[in-house]
């Protein structure tokens, strides 16, 4: 079953510039792969389009059977709760804590205090960062807050974690980790779209890999091609 | 870091809509009352200036207040003086007495001779030693005429009696009066809404100052799910605080301008010979006004919040 179908997508911005140019791929449920391409390739407005921080000028964007073009107003934001994201810069909230942080995917779910306590530190525990609960961001290293931001991401069990450049900023051991974590994630049915332009990553990782060029679909390439 | 699969074992029981929503009002609460406190001089530079804008009409709506309770008591004395000729007699005098009682549209009539009338003059003047100095008593007999309504044909009947040295009958004053204190009533409320415009701006600019600077903030919270309303409700709760704060700031410097005029204007007062006490808000009242500066705070981040997330929606194409 496929959780995300890219249908001839175009994307076009004002001023006519051709962000996306008949994009077309499946992600099944429990599947990881990487994205790839040059700077202006088109990774981020494909990422926006799954966001809908964007829509497309033509085709269907369909997220767990629905087309996303459908999705307008106040589902936008119930839509977002099903895809958790992982951003190069974190994006943490300055004046919350950690665990506040990684609490908030949560309480917009309308989760139970405890029950968000609970499932935070459980989260937090899992990626060795039960020690700093109580911290800011600012206290924390480049890794630390990668991994904050990370477990906020996976913490309400997302069906989708989109992960643009997860690792840019990491020395290669913590990226292999980090990397070891999101293949982790389809077992337990959350697929993973990562967007990298980290290729010895990349192969290191044997996973689909799509490849845009210009707005195009250049290729996509499947585990086993890669290994080849 | 521990590379092992999610193992999720809290299972979040359903909830019901009504408990999602008290909970993250709760949270908004909370939030919006930290970040004003964590702000403390932007916070009470805000509340004074939106305090001032709101007492201002406030106080001017209670000083006609009091204007309208002391030309109540005027308008419920309609008596008519008559003073008559100094030449006329007291036995004279009673005898017209009785004979207006007599007239349907008199309903009582007091006879004030000019002894009487003089020992008044001396202890309400304070002039008892000058007037000592007099040889005999200037003041008329003076019939004060009680009509049983509004009698404009009275007045022209006792001009016209020949015993008549003066007819006093304060009515035009009145209408004057009248007329300033409905003016003045205007002119409160026209200062209201002007000043309750004012505050609604300093709130909303202080709203938008503070999304301004969460601008981050609230994009992050937008990608992760967040509502509009979710999104508002600390800003909205914020302006309310701000709001309500300002209402109690501008009772209290009403309160302290009332306790400091209160001594003086009795002192003024009583040397009229009246009991005049300054009157203010009552609780219904007091209360009406705290709940008006709320909801003017509330309304003021509500515009500003709803047209910064009207900006944020995706584009729609």
């Amino acid at each position: 079953m496929s959780v995300l179908r890219f249908e001839n997508v175009s994307k076009q911005y004002p001023g006519g510039h051709e962000a996306l140019a008949d994009v077309s791929f499946e992600v099944e449920q429990g599947e990881m792969l990487f994205v790839t391409g040059h700077s202006g390739a088109g990774k981020s407005t494909l990422l926006k389009l799954i966001h809908l921080s964007e829509r497309p000028s033509r085709g269907a964007v369909v997220f767990a059977g629905r087309n996303l073009l459908k999705v307008r107003g106040g589902k936008v934001p119930l839509h977002r709760r099903d895809v958790g994201a992982v951003y190069q810069d974190h994006r943490l909230l300055a004046e919350r804590s950690v665990a506040e942080n990684v609490a908030l995917p949560l309480i917009l779910r309308g989760d139970r205090r405890a029950d968000i306590g609970k499932r935070v530190r459980e989260v937090l525990a899992r990626l060795g960062l039960g020690h700093r609960e109580q911290a800011l961001p600012s206290q924390l290293s480049a890794g630390e807050q990668q991994r904050v931001g990370i477990a906020r991401a996976i913490v309400s069990e997302p069906k989708l974690l989109v992960a643009d450049e997860p690792t840019g900023n990491l020395d290669p051991t913590l990226a292999a980790e980090i990397m070891s974590l999101f293949a982790s994630m389809p077992e337990r049915g959350t697929s993973v779209l990562v967007v990298s332009h980290d290729l010895p990553l990349i192969k290191r990782m044997k996973k689909r890999v799509l490849i845009l060029d210009h707005g195009r679909l250049m290729d996509d390439i499947s585990p086993a091609d890669l290994a080849e | 870091m521990s590379a092992q699969p999610p193992t999720n074992t809290v299972a979040a029981a359903p909830r019901t809509g009504v408990g999602i929503w008290l909970d993250q009002h709760l949270y908004s609460v909370v939030a919006s009352l930290g970040r004003a406190l964590r702000r403390p001089w932007a916070t009470l530079l805000t509340i004074g200036v939106m305090a001032v804008a709101l007492a201002l009409p406030l106080g001017l709506a209670l000083a006609l207040g009091n204007l309208q309770h002391f030309a109540g008591s005027v308008e419920q004395s309609r008596e008519i003086d008559l003073f008559l000729k100094p030449d006329i007699e007291v036995a004279r005098a009673q005898v017209i007495a009785a004979e207006l009682r007599s007239r349907a549209d008199v309903a009582a009539v007091v006879v004030r001779t000019p002894e009487e009338g003089l020992a008044e003059f001396r202890a309400r003047s304070g002039l008892g030693d000058a007037l000592g100095a007099l040889e005999e008593n200037p003041l008329p007999s003076l019939l004060i005429v009680t009509p049983r309504e509004d009698a404009p044909t009275l007045v022209d009947a006792l001009q016209r009696l020949p015993e008549t040295g003066l007819v006093q009958h304060d009515e035009a004053w009145r209408a004057r009066l009248q007329g300033w204190l409905g003016f003045g009533q205007r002119l409160a409320w026209v200062l209201a809404v002007l000043f309750g415009l004012g505050a609604l701006l300093v709130v909303g600019n202080t709203v938008r100052l503070d999304i301004q600077s969460r601008r981050e903030e609230i994009g992050v919270l937008q990608l992760l799910g967040a509502t509009d309303g979710f999104i508002r409700r600390p800003f909205i709760y914020l302006g309310a605080w701000y709001g309500l704060a300002a209402g109690l700031l501008a009772l209290g410097l009403l309160l302290g301008s009332a306790h400091a005029l209160r001594e003086p204007l009795q002192a003024l007062a009583s040397s009229y010979g009246s009991s005049f006490m300054l009157g203010g808000l009552d609780a219904a009242r007091g209360a009406g006004f705290l709940f008006a500066s709320t909801v003017v705070g509330w309304l003021g981040a509500w515009l500003v919040t709803g047209h910064f997330l009207r900006q944020t929606r995706p584009t729609e194409t």
